[in-house]
């Protein structure tokens, strides 16, 4: 079957509704996932994420709007009945059975033969690294270790939809980058429909192809992790994802025979052809005055002759550098994915590429421009 | 004269040893990273150079002096810790000040102190504010500037980062090294995570299972860790670790990786013959074009970008799993065959059953110049 596999219509949420205190978590939640896509919900917390995974599971009623798995409307089924697998924080394994019964027992209503069932436990707790575990009972295994026995519980299924809640938040570090892997080969492989919601961009743009940035249960913006990263929708989104974060500067924009000027903090100017960007763009930054731009850290190059900056620290991280510096009457920070040999004190200079820079606006945040193509 | 000194520490609580002779030293201005899992006993040494808890063997010296006989309040020590441990009924203003109120000082100086490290971490808008009143961020801040409040000559940092926010232990990270310089304390700081340790430490020291197993540099604990165990720790994604047995020819000593000949560095003779452990940095690997010298047929089983880089999970013919990574901005393949090569002159060897790295030897002094 083409088409969403899950579709948000107007989704809103108000808890105590009528009290006097109404806490609205989830406002008019637009959203389409297509079949056979990992869709990752982020935001810090009380964004609205979790609630919405509650409301696709049937945890939680909505308030209004209308939820379609496949079609089919399910906002008012019970939970059992909605065809999804879960694994959810405090959705926890069943005490009595060991871990092997736990996730067998998930494959229960898909009325496999007893090698069947066998085979495909094995194979889940061999990519989880939980095979060694599989004959004890979750009391007496890790919280990392009953996580891991959760997501096996649900991906062995096969489900209309995967409901994946912060998956490996208790993970072992070292294991992490291996699991990613294979949990995203195992989704893909099967053609499996997963939501997963987390706080940790690290693990969102790990494992979707696209994600829901939420905030104060607003969508701000839901694209793939490269246009998230190349394209943000506004301010918000543009400093929340990105490790480190963006660099932000306010900027006096102003022309001068073909060449477009913009005068930061502490007498700094950037300094571009107008051809750089596209003549919309040139005259909209124009007509604004005063604009705010943003850089990643990544893209802040460090050249021969360009705008000086102070170095006021170089970490080094083993496979990236990590340089602040005085820049423009504020900080700036830059990477390097080589070991930079700049030392605290060092002057530098620094340049930006104009298909580096973001523009947006300096009241609202949205974006005006991404490297001189409108937003 | 070492700022701390610690001469075999001896810790047992019950029959378990938490402490297993710890000698470690910080020199005067140094940040020393104490870094290792939960469980190691870094809280407890850090517990025993502050008076708190009393060893059952060994000296704490600290500025030449011995401590056995010196009370914790009587140390000049500044602490903060991971649960910001703040004063619930005092503003932040009071909280920094109470050490140097507890020293009786006068009003003024009282508050010239407070002042001074307030502004320094940016608290100083918040200072008539309540602990309940502050962000985590603030809270933290209120901690650290009160540790650093009464200009201990020794700092005492527990994991201060912990409960914060990404993006504020970020922030913190970067500007941490500059406010310690500026206080000139001779700093301990504790942490789990390996970025912070290498990004602050001018020097960190491993522990495991209440022993120091490592000592070095941050560049000496990534390229020539002491064993397979603290390589994994250090990296993200983590070391790919292959078995191996190291062979030799005309040409020197080699592994096989996927039935190629592999030359490792010259330097490790010794190793042939011994079954190893061959740990491959994920960013030392590469996608080359098939024709490549050394190049080894994958398949790409996934692709996970993390910050800036992408890390895309490979087998090999014979199902072996490996974990490269690249800047993003470097083209790769994304899905079905592709070929790398590994940089494996440069790859860390370590004894399987022991899991101790084995050093290249080398006719002169100079062993980190190659793997740099």
């Amino acid at each position: 079957m083409s088409g969403a596999a899950l579709a948000l219509e107007g989704i809103d949420k108000v808890y105590n509704p009528g009290s006097a205190r109404p806490v609205q978590a989830v406002r008019g939640l637009n959203m389409r996932v297509d079949q056979g896509e990992i869709v990752a919900l982020l935001g810090s917390s009380g964004c609205g994420k979790t609630s919405t995974l509650r409301m696709i599971a049937g945890f939680e009623e909505v308030t209004a709007g209308t939820i379609r798995l496949q079609g089919t409307e399910v906002q008012s089924l019970p939970p059992a009945r909605r065809n999804v697998a879960m694994a959810f924080e405090g959705y926890s394994l069943y005490p009595p059975l060991t871990v092997r019964e736990n996730i067998a027992f998930a494959l229960k209503s898909a009325k496999l033969s007893r090698d069947d069932t066998q085979r495909r436990v094995d194979e889940i707790a061999h990519l989880l690294e939980i095979e060694d575990i599989l004959d004890r009972y979750p009391s007496s295994i890790s919280g990392g270790q009953q996580q891991r026995a959760s997501l096996g519980r649900a991906l062995v299924r096969d489900a209309a939809l995967h409901l994946l809640d912060e998956p490996m938040g208790q993970l072992e570090p070292q294991l992490r980058a291996l699991l990613r892997g294979r949990i995203k080969h195992h989704i893909k492989e099967r053609g499996m429909t997963a939501i997963l919601v987390t706080h940790d961009q690290a693990e969102a743009n790990a494992l979707a192809d696209r994600i829901a940035v939420m905030e104060d249960g607003e969508l701000q913006q839901f694209a793939s992790p490269a246009a998230l990263k190349d394209r943000p929708a506004n301010l918000f989104t543009g400093t929340f994802i990105g490790e480190p974060p963006m660099n932000v500067f306010t900027a006096e924009v102003r022309s001068a025979e073909g060449r477009l000027n913009l005068r930061l903090g502490g007498d700094v100017e950037l300094d571009y052809a107008a051809t750089a960007f596209d003549e919309t763009v040139y005259l909209n930054l124009l007509e604004r005055g005063r604009v705010s731009i943003g850089v990643r850290p990544h893209a802040v190059q460090l050249v021969p002759e360009g705008l000086p900056a102070s170095v006021t620290v170089n970490q080094w991280l083993g496979d990236q550098s990590h340089i602040a510096a005085d820049f423009a009457g504020g900080s700036l920070v830059a990477v390097e994915h080589r070991r930079a040999a700049v030392h605290p004190g060092e002057r530098i200079a620094i340049a930006f590429a104009p298909e580096d820079l973001h523009f947006f606006d300096v009241e609202s945040g949205v974006a005006v421009s991404h490297g001189g193509r409108s937003a | 004269m070492a700022a701390i000194e610690l001469l075999d520490i001896v810790k047992r609580f019950k029959n378990e040893t938490v402490l297993d002779e710890v000698t470690l030293k910080v020199d005067e201005g140094e940040t020393l990273v104490l870094f290792g899992p939960s469980g190691a006993g870094k809280t407890v040494l850090l517990r025993v150079i502050a008076g708190v808890i009393e060893p059952d063997g060994g000296d704490v010296r600290l500025n030449g002096e011995d401590m056995s006989d010196v009370p914790p309040e009587l140390r000049n020590i500044g602490m903060a810790f991971q649960n910001f441990a703040l004063f619930p009924h005092m503003d932040a203003f009071d909280n920094i000040a109470s050490p140097l109120a507890a020293r009786r000082n006068t009003a003024e100086r009282v508050r010239e102190g407070v002042e001074r490290v307030a502004r320094l971490l940016k608290i100083d808008h918040v200072l008539g504010h309540r602990p309940r009143a502050l962000s985590n961020g603030q809270k933290q801040r209120t901690a650290l500037a009160r540790a650093l409040a009464a200009a201990p000559s020794l700092l005492l940092l527990d994991d201060p980062l912990r409960n914060v926010d990404a993006k504020l232990r970020f922030e913190m990270r970067l500007e941490l090294p500059r406010l310690l310089a500026a206080e000139r304390a001779s700093t301990l700081y504790v942490t789990q995570d390996y970025k912070e340790a290498m990004a602050l430490g001018d020097r960190i020291a491993v522990m495991f299972g209440g022993r120091i197993a490592q000592v070095g540099s941050p560049e000496e604990i990534y390229l020539s860790p002491a064993s397979l165990e603290i390589a994994r720790l250090f990296g993200d994604p983590t070391v790919n670790v292959l078995d191996v047995v190291p062979e030799e020819d005309a040409q020197g000593p080699f592994v096989r990786l996927s039935k190629l000949r592999a030359p490792i560095d010259p330097g490790l003779g010794h190793a042939v013959g011994r079954p190893c452990s061959l740990g491959l940095r994920p960013e030392a690997i590469r996608f080359v074009e098939s024709g490549a010298h050394g190049a080894i047929p994958v398949t790409i089983e996934a692709e996970t970008p993390l910050n800036e880089k992408a890390v895309t999970l490979v087998t090999t013919a014979r199902g072996r799993e490996i974990l490269v990574s690249r800047p993003s901005g470097e083209p790769g393949p994304t899905e079905g065959t592709a070929h790398i090569a590994v940089d494996s002159a440069h790859a860390l060897l370590f004894d399987r059953d022991t899991g101790l790295r084995i050093a290249p030897y080398r006719s002169d002094t100079d062993v980190r110049g190659a793997a740099a």
